[in-house]
C-alpha cells in the first residue's frame, strides 16, 4: 500500500474519533432528558407558557379571559425590553389571542409611565403586562398566572 | 380519530410525491425504492404546499380539502400508469456485506431515534412562533391564512413575510386531524432526516460508486451536536433542516446529471431547486448559488437550455411569492436593510467583528463537534482533485458559508454581533449534510487524487 493511501486512511480515522468523541458526549443526553408527551393539541404552547407564568392549558384559558374584553380595539401587550422571557411571553400572548388584533410594546423602564401615558383607555380592549408590573394609575390590574397582569378596557363590563 | 387523520394526511403527501417522482423516472427501467421514498416525501410536501397555496386563493375549507386531496390522487394514479406504461420495475437495494448491514441497522435505530427524541421536546421558539404560527391560523380560518395576519404589525413579529412550504405541510396535517395538534405534527422533522440521511448516503454511493463511504457519512450525520440536541435542530421544528435537506437533493442531483445526463437527474434537480425559496427566505441565496453551478456545470457538456429550463420553476414560485406579498401589502421585514453600496461602505467596518463571531461559531465544539473541520479537509481534497464536479462540490460547501456571515453587514439590529450569535448556527445548518456529502467522496478519493 502506498504510504499516501496509510496518511489518508490514518487521517480520516482519527477526524471521525474526536468527531464522534465530542459529538456523542453532547447529542447522547438528548436521548435520556424529558419524557415523551403529554400528548395534548397545545403541547407547546402549553409548556411555554405554564414554565413562565404557572398557568396550565394557558392556550384555553387566557383566550377565554380576553374574550370577555371589548371586541373594538387593539390589546396592548407590554412587555420589557432585553428580557427575553417577557418578550417570549408577550409573543405568546400574541399568538393565542388571535383574530384579536394586538399591539407589541416594548419598554425599557420597570415603571412604563412615560411610554404609557399617550395611550386613549377607551381606544383598546385592554393592557397585558408580561413579567412587569403595571403603572398604579392604570388601577387595579387582574393577576394571571404568576406574571401576567391584564388592565381591561373601563368599557369592558 | 387524530391518529387516523394524520395517516391520512401523511398518506396524501405520499401518493403526491410518488406521483411526481414516478413520472420522473418512469423512463428509468429500475426504480429504486429508497431513493423514490426520500424524493416522495421531499417533492411531496412541497406540492401538496403549493397547492394549498395555489387553491386556496380560490376556496377555502373542506372544498380546498378536497381540491388538494384531488389533485394529490390525480398526481398519484398519473405517475402510477406511466410507470405501469413503461414498465418499470422497483428495486431495493439491500447491503451486501456485514459492513454494510451494521451501518444499515445504526442508520434506521437513528432515525427512530430522532422520533423519539422529537416527541420529548416542544416546538422552539422559532418553530412556534414563526412556523406553526402560519398553519395554525390557517387552520382557525379554514385552510387560508387570511389577509389582516400579513399586514398586522402587532404579529409582525412572526415574520408574515417567511415562505410557506413547512407551515402548510403542517397545515394539511392538521386539517386531516381536524385539530392543530401540536404534537404530532412534530413528526414531520424526522421524516426529513430519515430522507436527508437515506439520500446522503445515496448520492455518496452513485458518485463514488461505493456504498460504505455513503453509508459511514449517513451514519455519522445525527451526531453533529447542532443537528441531533440544540435549539435549532431536527427536534425543535424549525425549518432549517429540511432546508439543508432540499440543498443536498438539489446538489446532488446536479452532480449526478453532470456524471450521467439524464432528464430524471436535470429534472429532480429543478424541482428540489425550486422548493428551496419555498421552505425560507434565505433560500433564494442557495438557489442563486445552484444555479451559478448549474451553469458552470452545463457549459463543458453543451447542456445550458436543460439548465435553464431547470431554473424557470423556482423563478416562478420566487417571483409568485413576492408578488403575492406585495398585493396583500405585507408588513415589511425589518431584520435586514435593503442592500446598498453606501449602505455597505458605511457598515464595512463590521467585517472584523463578523469574521470573530463566525470563527467562534464554527470552532463551537458544543454546537458542531469538529464537523467543519473535516468540512474542510473534504474542500481541500475536492479542491486539489481538479475536476469542474468537485470543484462545484467544494464551492457549494464554502460559498454559503462565506455569503451568509456578510449578510449581517446589512442587519438593522442595534447589536449585528447578537443578530449573528442567534441565527448564523442555523442559518450553517443548511450546508451541513453538502458538507457530509463532501467528506464522504474525500474518503474514496482515488489513490492518484490523494494529495
Amino acid at each position: 500500500m502506498p504510504f499516501r493511501l496509510y496518511i489518508h486512511i490514518g487521517l480520516w480515522c482519527a477526524l471521525f474519533a474526536v468527531f464522534f468523541a465530542f459529538g456523542i458526549r453532547i447529542a447522547g443526553p438528548a436521548l435520556v432528558e424529558n419524557h415523551i408527551g403529554p400528548v395534548e393539541v397545545n403541547r407547546s404552547i402549553d409548556a411555554y407558557i405554564l414554565a413562565l407564568s404557572g398557568i396550565e392549558h394557558g392556550s384555553e384559558k387566557l383566550p377565554d379571559v380576553f374574550g370577555r374584553l371589548p371586541k373594538v380595539g387593539p390589546l396592548i401587550i407590554v412587555v420589557r425590553k432585553d428580557n427575553s422571557q417577557s418578550e417570549f411571553l408577550g409573543m405568546m400572548i400574541g399568538y393565542i389571542s388571535w383574530p384579536r388584533e394586538i399591539k407589541l410594546i416594548k419598554i425599557a423602564t420597570p415603571t412604563a409611565e412615560k411610554e404609557l401615558a399617550g395611550i386613549n383607555p377607551d381606544s383598546i380592549s385592554g393592557l397585558v403586562f408580561c413579567l412587569m408590573d403595571p403603572p398604579a394609575w392604570l388601577g387595579k390590574p387582574i393577576r394571571l398566572g404568576s406574571s401576567i397582569f391584564l388592565v381591561p378596557s373601563p368599557k369592558t363590563g | 380519530m387524530t391518529l387516523l387523520g394524520l395517516s391520512a394526511g401523511y398518506l396524501t403527501i405520499f401518493i403526491a410525491g410518488f406521483g411526481v417522482t414516478l413520472l420522473v423516472f418512469a423512463r428509468a427501467g429500475r426504480l429504486n425504492l429508497v431513493e423514490c421514498s426520500c424524493l416522495s416525501w421531499l417533492l411531496g410536501s412541497g406540492a401538496v404546499s403549493l397547492l394549498i397555496w395555489l387553491c386556496g386563493t380560490f376556496c377555502s375549507g373542506l372544498l380546498l380539502q378536497m381540491a388538494v386531496t384531488i389533485a394529490c390522487l390525480a398526481l398519484g394514479i398519473s405517475g402510477w400508469r406511466i410507470k405501469q406504461k413503461l414498465g418499470s420495475k422497483f428495486a431495493l437495494p439491500l447491503p451486501t456485506n456485514v459492513i454494510e448491514w451494521l451501518l444499515t441497522s445504526l442508520l434506521l435505530v437513528e432515525i427512530i431515534l430522532f422520533f423519539y427524541v422529537s416527541f420529548k421536546h416542544t416546538l422552539g421558539w422559532d418553530g412556534l412562533l414563526n412556523w406553526e404560527i402560519k398553519a395554525r391560523y390557517a387552520f382557525l380560518s379554514g385552510g387560508v391564512i387570511p389577509g389582516s395576519y400579513y399586514s398586522d404589525p402587532g404579529r409582525a413579529f412572526s415574520h408574515p413575510e417567511y415562505p410557506l412550504g413547512i407551515p402548510f405541510t403542517e397545515l394539511w396535517l392538521y386539517l386531516w386531524m381536524g385539530e392543530p395538534h401540536q404534537f404530532w405534527v412534530k413528526t414531520i422533522f424526522p421524516l426529513f432526516y430519515a430522507a436527508g440521511a437515506l439520500l446522503l448516503a445515496l448520492f455518496v454511493t452513485r458518485l463514488s460508486t461505493k456504498r460504505w463511504p455513503g453509508l459511514i457519512v449517513a451514519t455519522l450525520l445525527a451526531f453533529v451536536p447542532f443537528l441531533s440536541a440544540s435549539p435549532g435542530g431536527i427536534i425543535v421544528g424549525y425549518v432549517d433542516f429540511p432546508m439543508s435537506v432540499f440543498y443536498l437533493a438539489a446538489l446532488g442531483y446536479l452532480l449526478c446529471w453532470y456524471r450521467e445526463d439524464t432528464v430524471s437527474n436535470i429534472s429532480i434537480f429543478a424541482g428540489c431547486l425550486a422548493l428551496l425559496p419555498w421552505i425560507k427566505s434565505e433560500g433564494l441565496i442557495l438557489w442563486v448559488l445552484l444555479v451559478f453551478f448549474g451553469l458552470c456545470l452545463s457549459l463543458p457538456k453543451h447542456r445550458t437550455r436543460q439548465v435553464t429550463l431547470a431554473l424557470l420553476p423556482g423563478l416562478f414560485i420566487v417571483v409568485g411569492w413576492r408578488l403575492y406579498l406585495r398585493l396583500i401589502h405585507t408588513f415589511p421585514p425589518a431584520d435586514f436593510a435593503h442592500p446598498s453600496f453606501s449602505l455597505l461602505h458605511h457598515n464595512l467596518g463590521r467585517l472584523a467583528d463578523i469574521g470573530r463571531v463566525f470563527s467562534e461559531d464554527v470552532s463551537t465544539l458544543v454546537y458542531w463537534s469538529i464537523f467543519w473541520l473535516l468540512a474542510a479537509v473534504a474542500i481541500g481534497y475536492a479542491l486539489s482533485a481538479r475536476k469542474l464536479e468537485k470543484v462545484i462540490l467544494a464551492m457549494a460547501v464554502l460559498l454559503p458559508i462565506v455569503l451568509y456571515p456578510l449578510a449581517y453587514v446589512f442587519s438593522t439590529w442595534p447589536s449585528y454581533t447578537a443578530h449573528m450569535t442567534s441565527s448564523l448556527p442555523r442559518l450553517l445548518l443548511h450546508v451541513v449534510p453538502a458538507g457530509w456529502l463532501a467528506i464522504g467522496l474525500a474518503l474514496t478519493q482515488p489513490k492518484g487524487q490523494v494529495r
